[in-house]
């Protein structure tokens, strides 16, 4: 019986606002309608395959993984293999299933997983998520991975330099990176700038949330506009780490619209060659890093050689060290050391 | 040799690799075919009784395989070699001429031996003191004749004890019982019923590892539309978890109305069990040159460009075409460990396979290592009951048994006693188990 009352439901494609109570929140579906909440109980399960074949229909991308990640969530698991045994084919209360609906809804204008469920993983920690502040990609845990393994393998040189290890990260977003590598190493400090207060806001969250806030300092600063700032918060840092904005002007409107929409376009665009914020923080790098500090970076696949011959030519504190790729095999990151050059030592000594 | 269990709770209940004793509450009384004897020592023995498709004659008891003379004859030998060793040890140490690795070696048999050699030689004690305080039972005075009798009784619970000992420090601990591993299930033939009949089984082991305390994380996962596993891969960890969990490998059939057959017929369908040790980092690499990972962002830009969920991994090992591939995880990172961690344990398991195969050839039941084609266990759905072909041993109650909890743990411990007997058969020098 209730079968039908689902189909009927779902073939139904009028907005159904009169009838639901709470589900139309502030950020409701423009466009697509949800199909109606079931008159009769209906199990875990098949609300994932009924939001499944919806998504499909509707053309949401990754419909099955949509339903599956929202629904898990809800029932207090991060994927649907780790719902407790038997909770999938019980009956779902009316609460957990306005719930469902809610969510699942909003994944129907294309609003990204992460952004819908308000978290996500990165290497192994859970972070809040919050539009519009940039989502980390998967790339950006092979970034945090290269840093780790450098900073355990150098051998300190001279002394009193085990106490402080500090790092600065440009553009933080939720703060993966920085609390990743926070959790990570135990002696080290980390300094992060956004110029975006949503960002600078969820870092801090996310931080106190991990326990981390103490050898963190977030602050509000756009590198862009406000060099100075960044320079007086830090001269002695032995690494500076970022995921800038690094897609093309003219890719910005190609991007699917999880992204277009929803997400902080300061966060993803890096100016007509992609290198905008790249380059301002090379420039700057020189002043920041202690001597044979090093920058990672995570940029563009076309980057990596134009990155090099530009700091060749215009960066002379600089070196370009390597280059290095993500899983899929695209170049994706870039090391570079600074090294005070011998030219100044000679200038001295006229 | 049946490893005395001690149906009552003794006081001096002892926890030897043997008796797998679990003073556990009993929840539900199973049913083994057994036969409890009363020896001469007023012990309860079990034996089991063979069924035609049995190719082990019986369990021996303590008894029996201490009055082996093959038993003693090696017992003896051992002395004279541990003697022998202790005797160029000594020697060597004042010597000039022997070297660090030659010291070290017979250092090494020496400390290999001694726990053997001790408890031979409390044994002999024992005897002789047993036979002082029979002396005393013919003794007039009734008060001396009753502290006679008890010191003879206990006397005799030692000796049991020091045999089982014995036999415990026989048998060579292999190194792969020291490790963790990989459990792999998979559904044969049988189709949607198999897939289903895999899933009960792994959740049958989910339930094993947590009633021994083991960690059971999920690697690999690929499940069918109703519901049924495909194949599966777990990485468990925990003491004696490979040691018991190997006797599990083989397929694994059941006989039953499957859910989806609509005109109650009876079907016959199967599920691989693979126990694969879990290698060391230093003692097993990778090149990462001979891996290909493929991912879903594998095609366009990837990176800024894309917002995905899905982070499953794929990884191929090129050389072999082994592979392995992880979506538990939402990040991609730990898919990518998780996956990996799969693919150690099978191509290690490929690289050993020929190893171990030659080393068990001259066993003839083979248990734990039998090849991945053979029928280990039925699991009978109208009868109600589980045997293992091995052993010939039958269990009733399915529904307890797929809980992972006593049923399964006195099978297994059966199959670890027969295991055992075999390999001090084959200590001993002999091919056929039951003469003496």
């Amino acid at each position: 019986m209730w079968r039908t009352s689902l189909s009927a439901g779902f073939r139904c494609f009028v907005c159904k606002r009169a009838g639901i109570k709470g589900i139309w929140g502030s950020n409701a579906v423009r466009r697509c309608s949800a199909p109606a909440l079931p008159t009769d109980r209906i199990t875990a399960r098949q609300a994932a395959d009924l939001w499944k074949r919806y998504f499909e229909e509707m053309g949401v991308t990754e419909p099955d993984h949509s339903s599956s990640y929202i629904i898990a969530y809800l029932l207090g698991a991060k994927t649907m293999e780790s719902v407790e045994k038997g909770k999938l084919t019980e009956f779902l209360s009316q609460d957990k299933t306005e719930q469902i609906w809610k969510l699942c809804t909003r994944r129907l204008s294309g609003m990204p997983v992460q952004y819908v469920i308000e978290e996500w993983d990165f290497r192994d920690l859970t972070l809040k998520m919050r539009p519009p502040v940039f989502i980390p990609r998967p790339e950006t845990e092979e970034l945090v991975e290269l840093v780790l393994s450098d900073l355990n393998m150098k051998p300190r040189t001279g002394v009193g330099d085990e106490a402080l290890l500090t790092c600065l990260e440009v553009g933080c977003g939720s703060g993966a990176i920085s609390l990743s590598l926070l959790k990570s190493l135990p002696q080290l400090q980390v300094i992060a700038v956004d110029q975006s207060q949503d960002a600078v806001d969820l870092t801090r969250h996310n931080a106190v949330r991990l326990g981390l806030q103490d050898r963190l300092q977030v602050c509000h600063i756009d590198v862009m506009e406000d060099a100075e700032a960044v320079l007086s918060l830090c001269n002695t840092v032995s690494v500076l780490v970022s995921n800038p904005p690094y897609l093309f002007s003219e890719d910005m409107t190609l991007l699917q619209r999880e992204i277009y929409r929803f997400e902080d376009h300061a966060a993803l665009d890096g100016g007509k060659d992609g290198l905008k914020v790249i380059k301002q923080i090379l420039i700057q790098a020189p002043q920041i890093l202690s001597n044979h500090g090093r920058v990672y970076l995570e940029v563009d696949p076309r980057h990596p050689p134009v990155i090099q011959r530009w700091v060749e030519a215009n960066v002379e504190e600089m070196h370009y060290m390597e280059t290095r790729c993500d899983i899929n095999n695209r170049p994706r990151f870039c090391i570079l050391q600074k090294e005070k050059s011998n030219k100044d030592h000679k200038l001295d000594l006229d | 040799m049946a490893y005395r269990r001690v149906v009552n709770l003794l006081p001096r209940g002892k926890e030897s690799v043997f008796s797998l004793w679990k003073p556990r509450q009993q929840k539900v009384p199973c049913f083994i075919i057994q036969e409890h004897t009363i020896n001469h020592v007023g012990r309860t023995v079990r034996t089991f009784h063979a069924g035609t498709t049995l190719m082990v004659a019986k369990l021996l008891s303590v008894e029996e395989l201490f009055a082996k003379r093959s038993l003693q004859d090696y017992l003896k030998k051992t002395e004279v070699e541990y003697n022998e060793c202790l005797r160029e040890f000594n020697k060597g140490v004042t010597d000039q001429q022997c070297s660090q690795d030659e010291l070290r070696t017979k250092r090494a048999k020496v400390s290999l031996l001694a726990p053997l050699i001790q408890s031979v030689r409390e044994l002999d004690a024992k005897q002789k003191e047993l036979a002082e305080t029979e002396t005393l039972l013919t003794e007039e005075d009734p008060a001396l004749r009753e502290l006679a009798e008890l010191e003879r009784e206990s006397c005799l619970q030692d000796i049991q004890d020091l045999n089982q000992k014995i036999l415990d420090l026989l048998i060579p601990e292999e190194e792969e019982d020291l490790s963790d591993l990989v459990l792999e299930v998979k559904a044969g033939v049988g189709g949607q019923e198999a897939m289903l009949f895999t899933s009960e089984v792994l959740e049958m082991y989910h339930g094993y590892a947590h009633h021994n305390g083991w960690s059971f994380d999920i690697l690999e996962h690929m499940t069918s539309e109703l519901g049924g596993l495909r194949h599966a891969s777990v990485s468990i960890s925990g003491p004696q978890s490979y040691k018991r969990m190997k006797f599990e490998a083989g397929v694994h059939r059941v006989q039953r109305v499957p859910k989806t057959e609509k005109q109650g017929r009876m079907h016959t369908s199967t599920m691989t069990v693979a126990v694969l040790p879990q290698p060391t980092e230093i003692s097993f690499t990778i090149n990462p040159k001979d891996l290909r990972i493929d991912t879903m962002r594998a095609s366009g830009a990837g990176g800024q460009h894309v917002n995905t969920t899905d982070s499953a991994v794929r990884i191929v090992h090129l050389p072999t075409g082994v592979v392995a591939e992880c979506q538990q995880e939402r990040s991609q990172l730990k898919n990518k460990e998780k996956a990996m961690k799969a693919l150690r344990a099978k191509l290690y398991s490929i690289k050993h396979e020929e190893e171990t195969s030659k080393r068990y050839n001259q066993r003839k039941v083979q248990i734990g290592t039998r090849g991945r084609s053979e029928k280990i266990r039925t699991y009978n759905f109208a009868q109600d009951r589980i045997t293992d072909h091995r052993i010939g041993m039958t269990v009733h109650d399915i529904k307890s048994f797929l809980l992972g909890e006593n049923l399964l743990d006195e099978m297994n411990s059966s199959l670890q006693e027969f295991s055992n007997q075999e390999i001090l058969m084959e200590l001993l020098g002999e091919n056929n188990q039951g003469k003496s």
